[in-house]
């Protein structure tokens, strides 16, 4: 895209960057304006005498360390811990350098020198990213010099970028365009008399996820830096040197991991875009929802970006508490999903067996029909890992009145002992954030890695800046990162909480341990053994602490769910598991987004009628005699509770199509037509929120973690109940490798992208370069 | 009275400054700017109100596409005050509805944070679709293209109630900690952040 | 009124205050390529183990550094696979990663910075002309284009007989002794155009010439004899004051 013969090339530049920001501005008219507020907010708090930071955002709060050293940061002073990069003292000051390499995130590079600011008494100017504060120092930010420098750093990162900005997809959200608007130069003295053109780089295929334009490239390294430091798949790196250095894979090969999404994010540049996303929108003409990710446990933050009807992308937002900035590719990619294979019109069976379209009044009321000939008794409830909170609080209080007491979910857990009746029995307990403060972790039988990428990428943050030890049992998979293998079954669990293993002592030397016990394990033929001897460990680690004077009621049990909302169902007072449905062979079985066929015809009554609640067409709509279609995560507004126990909120992106609609008002339309007096009180969103919060509170508490407690009443429990025995069978990972990850759910079943992964990790896994 | 004449009029403007603005038709913006909560310029708004009345929203330096005025200008209005009986809105588009409050998220594509220190004000979302004339998005919803920017949560709210708007309040989420970094620990002897070879 | 815009138009667009350079240098660039393309020759299949010997010498690289710091071996475990297979496969990346237990690409990246790793295959003999300035200036350029001549072959490619390798390097250090070449391990200095031609029959009739300066000097002595320090070296003590 270079000029031939041009002699103005970074005019050229300047003129496409200020096509696209005049067009940003058009929609964007406040950004100016929130700059000069945010700048006058500033200048406000200063003269005050103290400096706050901003009220959001990652600006960080100053450690109020006692030998903290002052700093001025264009003459005003902040006191800062020694050590303290310039960069960082800077943001606590409300001064945003400018940078390309430098992200909170990963480890200092230094490499693209664009925050170079002058210091006094410095000769040179100083990359601000990577000094180190002196007490006293003077920091000019804004400088003749300082700018002059940027300037040249912008002249040299311009002189081999492409200038086709009109056709990339970072048009409009891209650091450099957005920098080189603010501290490059109005001219330029680029010129290319021997039309041997600007750097050209090979464009490297590393999947189906991220495109890459290599001419984009500024080598600035996040991407690799993301790639060994978070997802520790060092896939990525720089080969060559000087000006053919280049950023890639080196041989053709897929970046293997789960998280690779993010480094479309990172990339300041155009260099790494997405490729469902290519050449779709542009970002300001998308419309941003703050939503809630169900795509695993863990409930990340994410944007949802919708344009018309459709969403068009989902991006990472930042939650401290659950996934910082990272969110897996499984979340950010399954938007697809939700355009396929989607139930549109409520279907009832016709007399020839086949599912017929119908309209709301005449399924509804066929439905109720065939309920109001059957007791209570004879009626059965199963839910899927996606449904919202308000919509299970409609399903249970609808069938409840209809007398039905049988609602179970899909996901089991052992009900032995407590079972579910204590909720520190099925929560992650410390949190995730515990993941931090742990020293030692104890994996048992979970592929962390796969069925929560974040909290994964997390415990590695942790085993890198903490020297975190992690230790496992369960089939042996790659977590990337180093694990103490103890063993596959059962067995060494037990060993374990007898305190007769050779990992014993080192587990009882831990001062704060955790043990993550994953869902999957205990749906297996020793979970019921694999639960009861965790809580017996978790509870002897846990009596040791506090007699080591541990006063700090670290909570060392945790369990990992799958699914986004098993906790809320478990909360509302559903059974774990199906086995209460087989038992009574139901004649009126209602599914609410049950998709992973645990209950088939077969263990229902003959004439057994199934209603089918959901919204997309899978296992669930199958079987189905009665079709409702419903609304997925993005088009209701929804209570979701994550693995922790945390309440949140997701919200609408677009609506439902066609006539599926949000899932408790289907409930509460039902309710009018079945017998007696069924109808739900509720007619808003706030009044079922408000019969939420009669139910569990803390439903409604959103963002906030409620703690469990009543550990040594579980242990109890446990102990006077006989010890299960075991069949010390390997605890087998539901998702073994990279190709299992991508397919979880009735969403992402349906999803193309998806699917294009498994294959692109299977291919990958028999070419001669292997995963 | 000339208080409450002169919001009316304003808000009308905003209507007529949004039909008129060239920049984007995919979505109009208004930006008002409005904090209730500071009583020092409480006097010298209300005089600069009561002398704006028929004015455009220009001319008292709140329309979107003044930049050059003073932007700090805060107008004191009295909390009490209910505008949902003349404030000219459809019934049907604000009945049953819900605004949410809440501090926007920064765009994760970029590493700037400005546009995240702001409480943002809008409405549930209603359906919108593509328009199959030329394939722009259309919505049957005016309030949807409404964006309100505001200093602090509690002028956010106090907005909302004066509009009669029923108000979900989103609290921001702790902000990073504070996390000491080195580029020493990049060649540290015995720590395991000497991961990277970047 | 028109006069004085375009008075004003034309001081804008040409500000004779404003002197403006032409940078003109063209970037020379390598001849290799920084991605990896799979050839029948050159393929992660190709068969590669380290000899026992080098095995061993391995252990002796390995032995220089702590443990947790192993990996600061890559570069002379990659230059002794070179030296066992003549350059630098895929596979042999693939088994140095392997013996140091680092992620493949951190080996590419090492062995695609460093041109002394050859990554495509290279004759028996890596002939490498330094064209460096004191070279060139010395007639560095006609050795190289006698070179080619003599040789049937341009700079980075290899004879068919898979003899000869010729590539032109930058400075290898040795511009006190220029015009040379660097034939493996070996230096041939201060090259006449008749020094070429005899140092590559010789190659080719499987003989080693003598490697070092051609026109008879020792090392980087004057040709003509040393004029200076031509005295017998002072002994331990010299210049010290008594005292001392």
């Amino acid at each position: 895209m270079f000029h031939p013969g041009g002699v103005h090339g970074a005019r050229h530049i300047a003129q496409s960057l200020h096509h696209v920001k005049n067009a940003i501005r058009g929609t964007c008219s406040s950004k100016l304006l929130m700059q000069q507020k945010a700048a006058a907010a500033v200048a406000v708090e200063s003269k005050k005498g103290t400096v706050t930071p901003p009220p959001t955002g990652p600006a960080p709060t100053a450690p109020a360390a006692p030998n903290s050293v002052e700093v001025y940061i264009d003459d005003k002073m902040v006191m800062v811990e020694p050590g303290t990069t310039v960069l960082q003292a800077a943001a606590l000051a409300g001064v945003e350098i400018p940078r390309f390499c430098y992200h909170d995130r990963l480890s200092i590079a230094g490499n693209c020198r664009m925050c170079l600011v002058e210091v006094e008494k410095s000769v040179k100017p100083v990359a601000s990213c990577a000094m180190p504060v002196m007490k006293g120092m003077r920091v000019k930010t804004n400088s003749p010099m300082t700018r002059k420098a940027r300037e040249g750093v912008m002249e040299f990162l311009l002189m081999n970028h492409p200038l086709d900005c009109p056709i990339c997809d970072q048009g409009g959200e891209c650091d450099l365009q957005d920098q080189s608007m603010m501290f490059g130069s109005d001219r330029s003295r680029f010129t290319d008399i021997k039309f041997d053109g600007k750097r050209a780089v090979e464009d490297k295929n590393i999947g189906p996820l991220i495109k890459t334009i290599m001419n984009r490239c500024i080598h600035c390294t996040r991407c690799i830096r993301f790639g060994s430091e978070v997802a520790g798949v060092d896939d990525l790196g720089t080969t060559g040197r000087g000006n053919e250095m280049q950023v890639g894979t080196y041989v053709e090969k897929l970046f293997a991991s789960e998280l690779s999404g993010n480094v479309i994010d990172l990339c300041p540049v155009g260099a790494l875009t997405s490729k469902p996303y290519a050449f779709t929108y542009r970002p300001w003409e998308l419309r941003k929802h703050e939503s809630v990710d169900v795509m695993d446990g863990l409930g990340s933050a994410i944007l949802v970006n919708s344009r018309g009807g459709e969403i068009i992308r989902i991006l990472p937002r930042v939650h401290e508490g659950i996934n910082e900035e990272w969110i897996s590719d499984k979340t950010r990619f399954v938007y697809d999903g939700l355009k396929r294979q989607r139930l549109t019109q409520p279907m009832l069976k016709n007399s020839q067996g086949l599912l017929e379209p119908v309209d709301w009044e005449d399924a509804l009321s066929g439905i109720a029909a065939r309920i109001n000939r059957v007791p209570g008794q004879e009626m059965a409830a199963l839910v899927g890992g996606l449904c919202d909170v308000e919509a299970l609080t409609a399903l249970k209080d609808l069938m409840n009145r209809l007398g039905c007491e049988t609602l179970c979910t899909e996901e089991s857990f052992p009900m032995n002992a407590a079972g579910t009746d204590l909720r520190s029995n099925y929560l992650l307990n410390t949190k995730i954030t515990g993941v931090e403060e742990a020293d030692l972790v104890l994996l048992i039988g979970t592929n962390i890695r796969f069925e929560a990428p974040v909290l994964n990428a997390r415990i590695r943050k942790a085993y890198l800046h903490n020297n975190l030890r992690i230790a496992s049992i369960g089939e042996r998979v790659d977590l990337r990162y180093e694990t103490d293998f103890l063993g596959d079954s059962v067995h060494v669990l037990a060993q374990l909480a007898d305190g007769d293993h050779k990992y014993s002592e080192i587990l009882s030397k831990a001062k704060k341990p955790m043990i993550i016990v994953g869902s999957s394990s205990l749906q297996h033929g020793d979970g019921t053994a694999v639960l009861a001897n965790a809580i017996v460990l978790a509870d002897s680690l846990r009596s040791k602490m506090s007699s080591n004077g541990d006063e700090s009621d670290w909570k060392v049990l945790n369990v990992l769910h799958r699914h986004a909302n098993q906790v809320g169902a478990l909360d509302l007072g559903y059974k774990a598991g199906p086995s209460a449905i087989k038992q009574m062979q139901p004649k009126v079985l209602f599914m609410m987004g049950a998709d992973d066929g645990v209950v088939q015809r077969r263990d229902l009554a003959g004439d057994a009628f199934v209603i089918y609640q959901g919204h997309h067409g899978d296992k669930g709509a199958e079987m189905a005699d009665a079709v409702l279609p419903g609304a997925a995560y993005t088009e209701k507004y929804a209570t979701y509770v994550n693995t922790e126990g945390r309440a949140q909120r997701g919200n609408v992106a677009v609506t439902p199509p066609g006539m599926a609609r949000e899932d408790w008002k289907i409930l509460r339309a039902l309710s009018e037509f079945v017998r007696g007096s069924s109808v739900l009180p509720y007619d808003s969103l706030d009044e079922v929120r408000k019969r939420l919060a009669e139910i569990a509170p803390h439903l409604t508490r959103y963002g906030q973690v409620e703690d469990a407690n009543y550990f040594r009443q579980s242990k109890d429990l446990v102990w006077n109940a006989a010890r299960p025995g075991h069949s010390g069978q390997t605890l087998p990972a539901q998702q073994r490798e990279l190709e299992d990850f991508y397919m979880t759910n009735t969403i992402s079943r349906a999803s193309r992208t998806m699917a294009k992964c498994v294959t692109a990790a299977r291919h990958q896994k028999s070419t001669r370069y292997g995963l | 009275m000339a208080l409450r004449n002169g919001i009316t009029s304003m808000l009308r403007q905003a209507a007529i400054v949004k039909q008129h603005c060239p920049a984007s038709r995919l979505s109009t913006t208004t930006t008002m700017h409005l904090d209730a909560n500071n009583n020092d310029l409480a006097t010298l708004n209300k005089t600069r109100l009561d002398t704006t009345e028929g004015k455009s929203l220009n001319e008292i330096g709140l329309g979107p596409m003044d930049r050059t005025k003073d932007f700090d200008t805060r107008i004191e209005l009295d909390v009490q005050d209910d505008l949902t009986s003349f404030n000219g809105v459809p019934k049907e588009h604000t009945k049953g509805r819900t605004v949410r409050i809440y501090v926007p998220a920064r765009n994760q594509m970029q590493s700037a944070t400005n546009n995240s220190h702001l409480w943002k004000l809008d409405f549930d979302v209603r359906e919108r679709w593509e328009n199959p004339l030329i394939g722009w998005a259309s919505t049957g919803d005016p309030l949807s293209n409404m964006q309100l920017n505001f200093k602090s949560k509690e002028s956010a709210i106090a907005f909302a109630q004066k509009n009669g708007w029923e108000f979900v309040v989103e609290e921001p989420q702790p902000a990073w900690q504070y996390k000491h970094k080195s580029y020493g620990y990049n060649f540290s002897w015995n720590k395991r952040t000497r991961v990277s070879t970047k | 009124m028109l006069p004085s815009i375009v008075r004003a138009a034309t001081r804008y667009v040409s500000p004779s205050t404003v002197s403006r350079g032409i940078a003109s240098s063209t970037p020379v660039l390598s001849s290799h390529l920084f991605v990896h393309r799979d050839t029948d020759y050159n393929n992660p299949d190709v068969p590669f183990e380290f000899s026992p010997d080098n095995m061993k010498r391995i252990e002796a690289i390995l032995a220089q550094f702590p443990d947790g710091h192993k990996r600061a071996g890559v570069i002379p475990i990659l230059d002794l696979a070179q030296r066992q297979h003549g350059w630098l496969p895929i596979s042999a990346m693939h088994k140095v990663a392997e013996v140091l237990d680092m992620p493949r690409m951190r080996v590419y990246e090492v062995a695609t910075f460093y041109t002394m790793f050859n990554r495509q295959p290279t004759g028996k003999y890596h002939v490498q002309v330094c064209t460096t300035t004191p070279c060139m200036l010395c007639g560095a350029e006609a050795v190289r284009e006698r070179l080619k001549e003599k040789l049937g072959i341009d700079k980075g490619q290899t004879t068919k007989d898979g003899m000869f390798t010729l590539s032109e390097v930058e400075c290898l250090g040795a511009c006190v002794n220029a015009p040379m070449i660097q034939v493996n391990d070996d230096f041939y200095e201060d090259l006449s155009l008749k020094d070429v031609d005899d140092i590559i029959d010789n190659l080719r009739a499987g003989k080693r010439p003598t490697p070092g300066p051609r026109n008879g000097r020792t090392c980087s002595e004057p040709i003509a004899g040393l004029t200076s320090l031509t005295e017998e070296p002072k002994g331990p003590g010299f210049g010290l004051q008594a005292g001392l």
